[in-house]
């Protein structure tokens, strides 16, 4: 094994590199970064939706990247520490979401902008987030079994679906930020698809029939 | 008699910084890695500098308002010519881009039609003075900016307009090599804004060559720019390099971009939602991390002055 990979294993060694983002938080402050001091909240809102969306995008990658090159040893150990990320994913929405309540300034006017569908695709995918995040433990896979664990997290591709909708409708003009950001997440599923689209669905036929439920 | 009262922007000169203490402070900044990458490396440009020191204008000054820090006023620019973020305007619109000498051109249903430098016209109006005004952004954000200029209906009586005159199409420059921003993106360049004649000839209409007594920082629309406080803020174009007046109404460029979300009047109103948020409550620049918001006022606090402009017209269908 090679040591990135090796190193990948370590879980002191994971949870630091998810934490990487809240060090970095602190360097617009510390530069005197004029976009931090005119609006705090709404500087830390869009900083932590971005680290919520690139560690989602990384996590969604890893899957694709497995069953397309099954002997790369890096994905193979980042595959182990995949709920590790997923938790954390949910954690920056969290922070996002706590950044929103703060920018909105109160209660009130936080309820105000839920008719909105750009805002309402937060809330839903923020609310999908937390029932993976929360089912994201050893006890809760016993408990449900492989199978029906694995159903409830499928819920990923339509967090996925929502999240492009919510970072798409925030750009002002176009869509190039968005397409950027997903690009390489798109492009490894359509592969996937492609290769092994036909072979999974056929799988699925033959054990769906064999399945006594 | 009258008397002068001291406003807190109203700085005597002896607080003011010399501009050599200011590049040394940056230097020594830079030095120990701790200044704003932002402000490194800028070469001083002298945009439109006529009339200054600019005299206070008391009448255009609602009770109460505060300006917003300098600082925040040159840090904060949207200003998609140089970039999309915020604060990365006040770097790139400084690497070069020459805002001296300027000239304006200014055409169509006009007597007199020229083409004219901007230190020459702040001239020909009768110099500048400063007038405070609240600047409300289609972001939900404000600013309170003590800005010096002169009247926009100056300069439309100095032009004539004929009476097929019925509105003005203002165009900002055109400069990719200057202006990186400038070299795609969806928008259709160069920007350009548009206004009524009588949205021109009302008084609050005004030019604006400074801010806080001094030139207008590049990225801030230097040399000239315009400022309409009971609209949007992107109404306000920066940078003009022509007024053409018109028979038919211009396409404004965000209308142009995204009719459904922004259109030819853009007055601020709270009671009409921008599609993806509220408009009836807005965050003041500056204010940190805690504060409250502060709901927004019709016609962003002018509606005693403008709006007889806008009666009979469906609001909510003309935003």
């Amino acid at each position: 094994m090679n040591p990135v990979a090796r190193i990948l294993r370590k879980r002191w060694f994971i949870h630091l590199l998810l934490c990487t983002p809240l060090f970095y938080v602190f360097v617009p402050a510390l530069q005197n970064d004029t976009e931090y001091f005119a609006d705090p909240a709404k500087y830390l809102l869009e900083y932590f939706g971005l680290a919520s969306t690139y560690l989602f995008v990384a996590l969604s990658m890893i899957t694709p990247l497995r069953k397309i090159f099954p002997k790369f040893a890096i994905a193979k150990s980042i595959a182990i520490r995949r709920r590790q990320i997923g938790v954390s994913v949910f954690l920056y929405a969290l922070l996002h979401f706590l950044m929103y309540f703060a920018y909105t300034g109160s209660w009130s006017e936080f309820v105000k902008d839920w008719d909105k569908l750009f805002i309402l695709s937060g809330i839903v995918g923020f609310t999908l987030l937390l029932a993976l995040a929360a089912t994201s433990n050893n006890w809760s896979v016993r408990k449900l079994g492989g199978r029906n664990w694995k159903r409830i997290h499928r819920l990923a591709y339509l967090i996925m679906l929502l999240l492009i909708y919510h970072q798409a409708t925030q750009e002002k003009t176009g869509y190039r930020e968005t397409a950027k950001v997903f690009a390489p997440l798109i492009l490894l599923q359509t592969v996937r698809i492609a290769i092994y689209g036909k072979h999974a669905l056929k799988n699925r036929a033959k054990h769906d029939s064999t399945d006594s439920l | 008699m009258h008397i002068i009262k001291n406003k807190p922007w109203n700085l005597p000169e002896s607080s003011a910084t010399s501009e050599t203490d200011f590049i040394n402070r940056r230097r020594f900044l830079k030095a120990f890695g701790l200044g704003s990458s932002a402000l490194l490396g800028q070469s001083l440009t002298h945009a439109a500098t006529y009339g200054f020191p600019s005299k206070v204008n008391r009448e255009f000054r609602a009770d109460g308002l505060e300006p917003t820090e300098y600082d925040l006023i040159k840090g904060y620019n949207n200003f998609y010519e140089f970039s999309y973020d915020k604060g990365e305007v006040q770097d790139l619109a400084n690497r070069g881009w020459q805002t001296e000498p300027w000239a304006i051109e200014i055409k169509g249903h006009i007597k007199r039609p020229q083409k004219i430098d901007v230190n020459e016209l702040i001239k020909k109006a009768g110099g500048i003075e400063q007038r405070v005004y609240r600047f409300r952004c289609v972001e939900a954000w404000s600013m309170v900016i003590p800005w010096d200029g002169f009247q926009l209906s100056t300069l439309i009586d100095m032009v004539e307009p004929t009476e097929k005159a019925k509105y003005l199409k203002f165009s900002t420059f055109f400069d990719p090599n200057s202006a990186p921003g400038q070299n795609g993106g969806s928008i259709d360049w160069p920007y350009v804004e548009g206004l009524t004649i009588e949205e021109a000839r009302n008084e609050l209409s005004f030019l604006a060559t400074g801010i806080y007594g001094k030139a207008l920082p590049n990225q801030n629309g230097a040399p000239i720019r315009l400022v309409v406080p009971w609209k949007y803020g992107f109404k306000s174009i920066k940078s003009i390099v022509k007024i053409e007046f018109t028979n038919s109404r211009p396409m404004n460029t965000w209308q142009d971009l995204q009719p459904m979300e922004y259109g030819f009047y853009a007055n601020v109103n709270p009671t009409v939602d921008h599609p993806r948020w509220s408009q009836a409550t807005e965050r003041i620049i500056g204010s940190g991390f805690l504060s409250k918001r502060k709901d927004t006022l019709m016609f962003n606090g002018y509606e005693e002055q403008v709006s007889h402009l806008y009666e009979g017209l469906n609001l909510k269908r003309n935003f």
